[in-house]
């Protein structure tokens, strides 16, 4: 280490943290309906009926404001307090907790509040949910759905493809990603059509939101997805080992054949350089 | 309310690359200025040169390769994401990126078990060279870890990471979806600014003065004098 250089530089990086901790990243406040569209929607409606939680239309007839403003800070803590009412409502949603969200504070849980009390006025709500088509899904749509899903048919806002975090078994010959969850099953977990399609419109996770509050999925995309979701879970494909071990296998034949051409074509060159004019000369004689 | 966890990202992740990124171009700049003769990789070849094509020769075509996959990567996301539109253009890109990966990683345990096992090599190796190994290491072993357990990254990379640096270019750090990234991920990207922040104190600067015009310049003849062997010796 070059010391001198090094005890100079030390007091740069306290000079640049103190710079640095003014642009760290700041909540922006926002709308409550901004807010309810981005992050409530995947599981509630205001109207449409129940998706993975509770239909809200008048949900302040059937429980106190203040109660509500204090769950919907942070449904676990009330949850794990033994709240009976918190308990239904967990038992309803079938053991899905609703998540702390981020931006979430008591003025927002107002705000909130106070939307659904107006939207539930209203004769049809901003919020009623997606209004998906009932129609059988075909194996045209099912065709389509696995082209959305593997990126044969890009997204139309641009999104990346769902294989690139996700896998469903028996689709992609190496599979799919593993950075997000595997989705063989969700159709079920989420509670099928109407819940899966609320979810799609506006996921709800980070990760997700993240990438698809921008460029949110359309409806016509959304459709054949859920007939593909609805087929994975229908046939319950495993993918098996064998998609991660042939990926692994090919890497490693792949580093040992090139390991075996450098060995080669260096048999003449750089490896050796001096050894082998040396040789050479001593072979030849010098002119 | 953040917690503990959020303060971690907050200060890996947007603080950091910023400390890592000035500590960079401050002393690469401040080390040219002051101790020019300094920038070397400061090479073992005289010393060693049979291990040494054994770990040289992989780490470099390796690390090249996989480095320019990642400035690609930032620099066009969605060409990346177009190329990876197929899954079978996609499988071939991250094959071919797991095996240069695989190759830098031979390549850096060649080159750390001749540092270790070479007397002569062992001599010239400062506290640095370990830390540069050390570093290297870990980023090598964990892109590898991530490539083989989290696919697909050239796509996830694309659609996550890449607006995640332009954002600190911005100076409007986005951590929305660096946050819940798996620990491996985190690491990678941690230990990669790491390696920036250590980069000017240590022999990786030979990066930054690589006789690149090597490449297209005309050969040079060599010519060695010597005395001419007698006829005697050729008989």
């Amino acid at each position: 280490m070059n010391w001198p250089l090094a005890m100079k530089a030390a007091r740069m990086p306290l000079v640049v943290a103190v710079l640095a901790a003014g642009v760290a990243p700041r909540v922006r406040a926002q709308e409550p309906a901004t807010f309810f569209r981005q992050n409530c929607v995947a599981c509630h409606t205001v109207g449409g009926g129940r998706l993975t939680g509770p239909d809200l239309k008048n949900v302040v007839a059937r429980k106190d404001r203040a109660w509500l403003v204090h769950f919907i800070q942070n449904p676990k803590v009330v949850i794990d307090s033994g709240d009976p009412y918190a308990a239904q409502l967990l038992q309803e949603a079938r053991g899905v907790v609703m998540p702390a969200l981020p931006g979430m504070n008591p003025a927002m849980a107002d705000g909130l509040i106070a939307l659904i009390e107006a939207e539930s006025k209203l004769e049809k709500s901003q919020f009623v949910g997606l209004q998906l088509s009932d129609r059988p899904f075909t194996p045209a749509d099912v065709a389509a759905g696995t082209q959305i899903f593997l990126g044969t048919k890009r997204l139309a806002t641009g999104g990346p493809p769902c294989l690139s975090c996700h896998s469903i078994g028996g689709v992609g010959a190496m599979g799919g990603g593993k950075l997000g969850p595997d989705l063989t099953l969700v159709y079920e977990r989420l509670g099928g059509r109407k819940g899966v399609g609320a979810w799609l419109t506006a996921p709800a996770t980070p990760t997700m939101q993240t990438l698809f509050s921008p460029a949110p999925l359309r409806a016509e995309e959304i459709l054949p997805l859920l007939a593909l979701l609805e087929d994975a879970a229908l046939r319950r494909g495993t993918e098996g080992p064998v998609a991660p071990l042939t990926f692994f296998l090919i890497g490693l034949a792949g580093t040992v054949f090139s390991l075996v051409v450098f060995d080669l074509a260096w048999q003449e060159r750089f490896r050796n350089v001096r050894r082998t004019l040396v040789d050479r000369i001593a072979r030849r004689g010098t002119r | 309310m953040p917690s503990a966890g959020n303060y971690l990202d907050v200060a890996l992740f947007s603080v950091l690359p910023y400390v890592a990124l000035f500590t960079f171009l401050l002393v690469t700049i401040e080390r040219y200025r002051g101790q020019a003769f300094t920038y070397s990789s400061l090479s073992s070849q005289f010393l060693e040169n049979q291990q040494h094509f054994y770990g040289l020769v992989p780490f470099h075509y390796g690390i090249l390769t996989v480095l320019t996959g990642h400035v690609v990567a930032f620099f066009l996301p969605a060409g990346l994401l177009w190329w990876n539109d197929h899954p079978a253009r996609l499988y071939v890109l991250e094959a071919a990126g797991l095996i240069f990966g695989l190759l830098t990683l031979v390549g850096l345990l060649a080159i750390a078990t001749r540092r270790l096992n070479v007397p002569r090599i062992r001599e010239v190796t400062s506290v640095t060279d370990w830390i540069v190994l050390g570093l290297l290491l870990m980023q090598v072993a964990s892109g590898v870890y991530v490539a083989l357990v989290y696919p697909w990254g050239s796509s996830w990379f694309a659609a996550i990471v890449a607006p995640y640096l332009w954002s600190l270019l911005e100076l409007a750090p986005n951590l929305g979806a660096i946050a819940p990234l798996p620990l491996a991920v985190k690491l990678h990207i941690t230990n990669a600014y790491l390696l920036i922040l250590f980069f000017p104190f240590t022999r990786l600067v030979h990066v930054l003065v690589v006789p690149n015009p090597y490449l297209w310049r005309r050969p040079q003849v060599v010519r060695w004098y010597r005395r001419a062997p007698s006829p005697a010796r050729h008989g």
